[in-house]
């Protein structure tokens, strides 16, 4: 946190369907490969399944899939990024890291509505840097439990109801 | 202010003297005044008196002080126990718990002057002696009660100072009866600073506390030189000099005194530090005018005291229950997650030794039985020996009593039975019995419903038990016992017991079964409705039970941590609830099968036995597969629709026999690999609850097997089965 109030953000950047991805380094536990994943029957379809990190079990989701794309194809560059949120370690399975890179707060914009499909409540917001852009995720949202999303929405939309 | 943890070590005390409270009354409203009971029932008032007074919780602190009071009169022989009185306390108590939860919680203020009032008045009208109110001074036995609060030894430098800075509320706690207790000494001469102290029980708390933190305490006798011109000087300084290495919680004569010079030769204080002895001499000897000083350990041994100097504070003799078995064992908090930890470390090197086996196994096969192989084997066995006994210890340090649930429910029966105007003998046996702290969680609510089942629907009243020929008073036993590798709790009641005549009435009113079906139930089928949800066999919906959670709910939650339960009952003549549970949730025995590329784990708790068969042996009924084993017909799931899987089976079918409560279910698998101990993991919060699913485990080769929920697989089979019977009967 203490990069953060020097302005400085730093982010693990990794690649998703031809599109470049970032997320705060301090959510990142650790990167490995993606190898002997357990498939777990009757969860949802993004839920790649569960792995064992030295000991104990964690799920893994399908990043593509949890923002509304089309499904991870596993190669050798697949790898798995463990973050820790909120107290529940879990790892998200993307195309390829690339690099951990510093770039200054301001370099960040809020979100658009809408980017490559993503729904805004994922996005922290976009990062140029030299012509690239940065996708920023908010892990805690891609991690949020199913059913409080659900609960949320519903919420969200009863209050857009009444609102207009 | 005080800190989290201080306010947290209050608390804690607090809720075991309630509880120390609330189950003396108890035997008082049943025995009378008996003395020991009423010395517990004071001494634990007076703690709390002191400990509130000191976390400046005044409320409580005048309450227990008028508590306190009421039973130095009881004590004392002034008064006598009677029913009023018994009523007061318990309103006492609750009023305590108020203020407890007035501490821990935004309860709303809680006002202590009704019940006050009460305690007085009972202490005017109950009694038989002198003048209530003010019982204090006017006693023959000095009890710590009347020390004086006034002063505190803590008013000397803060503890913040000292190396010991964390014991700030103790040692408040200690300061009051320290003062008191130098009315006892008696300083004439020399000799006299050689004491031999009298360790008040808060005193002996706060060394126990230190010593764990590696603290020691010493009782250091300082003489000081004749010709000394300032004493109180002196002693301020050595006071000084010794909060530098650590703290003192108790002097003779009391810091006041001593620093106003009110000493003869010498005193004595308690000095806990992690310093050795020979330092502490060496410093305070290194004090001018010093002329002797002595350095012991405290030693601290329950039940024997070192006997108090003085005749008058002959309460030398400490009465504490300990539990059976335990005696003078010396303890150390440690933090359940630090436990939690442990056990999970445990869980790893399960995990390892099984991983070895496999090894020794190929190595075995490859090279026959070589020097080096029996080496390997022999390290592996004795490893898989120490991982068992470490397992084992420290499951055992995970477990507590079953007092620590039991020990709140007589209470709740007396005031229920009150409440439906009936008559209860409420006894518990096997309090000592250990459980894993997980499952004594659990067992809390069910135990809990089915007491109150037992008071409001089992135990008639007492006319109509004197009609029926029954004792007056009705018998409600409840008790555990290890029973295997397994607790059971059984709660018989000599009651009503259930008549599966008026249930049939009752599944066919409240639509559960038709007439027909019904009829052609056997008892067994139709007594086991009472777990069906929203079943209810009271006539009436009283105040008591009907509150929404039915049998049901009580099954529910001891099936979750893989336990069971059962009931027999005989009309007119009682039930009795059998409630068996694990010792232990983190480890568990299963059957591990292979279901296309992956392994899956079925706990052997539902497993009953395994066949295989040839695919022709399969029959259907209607839509459904079904097996027959032994003349019994049973519902068939094949594992793979149930999990989506790709099926490898070919030829003959590997089938598990599940079973839960009465039901049996057959479990089609590809193959069967074997028993195998197994941790058992959480799939998190993240995934939450997957049907099918009851959590995941690590497997030899490092991979992740996945647990099978198998009382959910027979839960939703049983539907099946009623569409058989369906099928058959029309």
């Amino acid at each position: 946190m203490a990069g953060e109030q020097q302005g400085e953000l730093q982010l693990v950047v990794f690649r998703l369907k031809e599109q470049t991805y970032g997320v705060d380094i301090g959510h990142v536990l650790e990167i490995i490969r993606a190898s002997d994943i357990t498939a777990i029957p009757g969860a949802p379809d993004f839920v790649e399944g569960v792995i064992n990190l030295r000991g104990r079990v964690i799920p893994v989701i399908d990043l593509a899939r949890r923002l509304g794309l089309a499904p991870i194809n596993v190669t050798g560059n697949t790898r798995i990024v463990i973050v820790e949120v909120g107290g529940t370690t879990a790892g998200m399975m993307v195309d390829g890291v690339s690099e951990v890179l510093r770039l200054s707060q301001e370099s960040v914009q809020p979100p658009p509505p809408m980017v490559a499909g993503v729904a805004a409540t994922y996005l922290q917001g976009i990062a140029m840097v030299d012509d690239r852009l940065i996708i920023l995720l908010d892990t805690t949202r891609i991690f949020r439990r199913e059913e409080k999303e659900a609960l949320q929405e519903l919420a969200e939309q009863a209050e857009e109801r009444a609102a207009s | 202010m005080f800190t989290e943890e201080e306010v947290a070590v209050f608390l804690e005390e607090l809720e075991e003297k309630l509880q120390v409270i609330n189950d003396n009354v108890l035997i008082l409203e049943r025995e009378g005044g008996n003395p020991e009971v009423i010395q517990e029932i004071f001494r634990a008032a007076h703690t709390i008196k002191g400990s509130s007074a000191v976390m400046g919780y005044e409320k409580m602190s005048t309450l227990t002080h008028e508590i306190e009071n009421l039973f130095d009169r009881l004590r004392q022989g002034e008064m006598e126990v009677s029913e009023t009185l018994v009523d007061v306390l318990f309103e006492a108590l609750d009023t305590l718990k108020l203020l407890k939860d007035e501490i821990t919680g935004p309860a709303g203020e809680v006002d202590v002057s009704a019940v006050i009032e009460k305690l007085r008045v009972c202490q005017l009208t109950c009694g038989a002696g002198g003048p209530g109110g003010a019982p204090a001074g006017g006693g023959t036995v000095p009890a710590p009660a009347k020390m004086s609060d006034s002063r505190e030894l803590g008013d000397t430098p803060t503890p913040a100072q000292g190396t010991g800075s964390d014991l700030l509320l103790p040692v408040g706690q200690v300061a009051g009866t320290a003062a008191g207790l130098s009315a006892t000494g008696t300083f004439n001469g020399y000799q006299t600073y050689h004491l031999t102290l009298e360790l008040e029980d808060a005193v002996e708390e706060v060394v126990r506390e230190a010593e764990v933190r590696g603290f020691q305490a010493y009782q250091v006798d300082i003489g000081i030189d004749q010709g000394c011109q300032m004493k109180g000087v002196r002693a301020f300084l050595i006071f000084e000099t010794l909060q530098q290495i650590g703290e003192v919680i108790k002097s003779v004569p009391p810091a006041e005194d001593l620093q106003e010079g009110r000493f003869e030769h010498g005193f004595t204080v308690v000095l806990l530090t992690k310093e050795d002895a020979g330092q502490v001499h060496d410093l305070v000897f290194s004090i001018a005018e010093v002329s002797s000083v002595e350095v012991r350990p405290v030693r601290l041994q329950s039940g024997e005291k070192i006997p108090a100097p003085d005749a008058a504070t002959g309460r030398a003799v400490k009465k504490e229950p300990a539990p059976p078995g335990k005696g003078n064992v010396k303890t150390v908090r440690v933090d359940v997650q630090k436990l939690d930890t442990l056990m999970n470390l445990v869980g790893e090197l399960v995990i390892d030794r099984t991983r070895l086996d496999r090894f020794v196994e190929v190595f075995e096969s490859r090279y026959g039985s070589d020097d080096l192989v029996e080496n390997i084997v022999e390290i592996s066995n004795h490893l898989g020996q120490v991982t068992s006994d470490l397992q084992e210890e420290i499951m055992k340090a995970r477990m507590l009593p079953v007092a620590h649930v039991f020990n709140r429910l007589p209470r709740m029966v007396r005031d229920l039975a009150h409440k439906m105007g009936k008559e209860i003998d409420f006894i518990i046996e096997g309090r000592e019995t250990e459980l894993d702290r997980n499952v004594i969680e659990v067992i809390g609510d069910p135990l809990i419903h089915l007491l109150r089942n037992a008071v409001d629907h089992g135990i008639e009243p007492p006319e109509e038990r004197v009609r029926l020929g029954k004792p007056r008073t009705g018998r409600l036993l409840l008790k555990a016992a290890y029973v295997e590798s397994h607790i059971v709790i059984t709660l018989s009641d000599d009651g009503r017991g259930m008549d599966p005549d008026k249930i049939r009435q009752k599944a066919v009113e409240k639509g559960l079964m038709t007439p027909e079906q019904a009829a052609r139930a056997g008892d067994r089928e139709i007594l086991d409705l009472i777990f069906t949800p929203g079943f209810s066999t009271a006539g009436t919906v009283s105040d008591v039970s009907g509150r929404g959670v039915g049998m049901d709910i009580v099954r529910n939650q001891i099936e979750q941590i893989n336990g069971s339960v059962e009931f027999t009952t005989a009309p007119g003549r009682g039930t009795t609830f059998t409630i068996k549970l694990p010792l232990t949730l983190a480890i568990i025995r299963a059957l591990m099968v292979t279901l296309g590329d992956h392994v899956y784990a079925f706990p052997l708790t539902n497993v009953l036995e395994t066949l295989t068969l040839k695919p022709g042996e399969i029959r259907r009924v209607r839509h459904a597969e079904v097996i027959v084993v032994r003349g019994q017909v049973l519902p068939l799931v094949r594992l793979a629709h149930l999990f989506q899987e790709k099926s490898k089976e070919e030829g003959k079918l590997s089938v598990v026999i599940l079973g839960s409560g009465d039901k049996k279910v057959g479990v089609v698998v590809d193959r069967l690999i074997g028993e195998q101990e197994i941790v058992i993991k959480s799939l998190g919060g993240y995934l939450g609850q997957v049907p099918g699913l009851s959590g995941a485990t690590i497997l030899g080769d490092g991979k992740v097997a996945l647990i099978v929920d198998a009382r959910g697989i027979v839960k939703d089979a049983g539907v099946e089965e009623i569409s058989y019977e369906v099928s058959r009967a029309g």
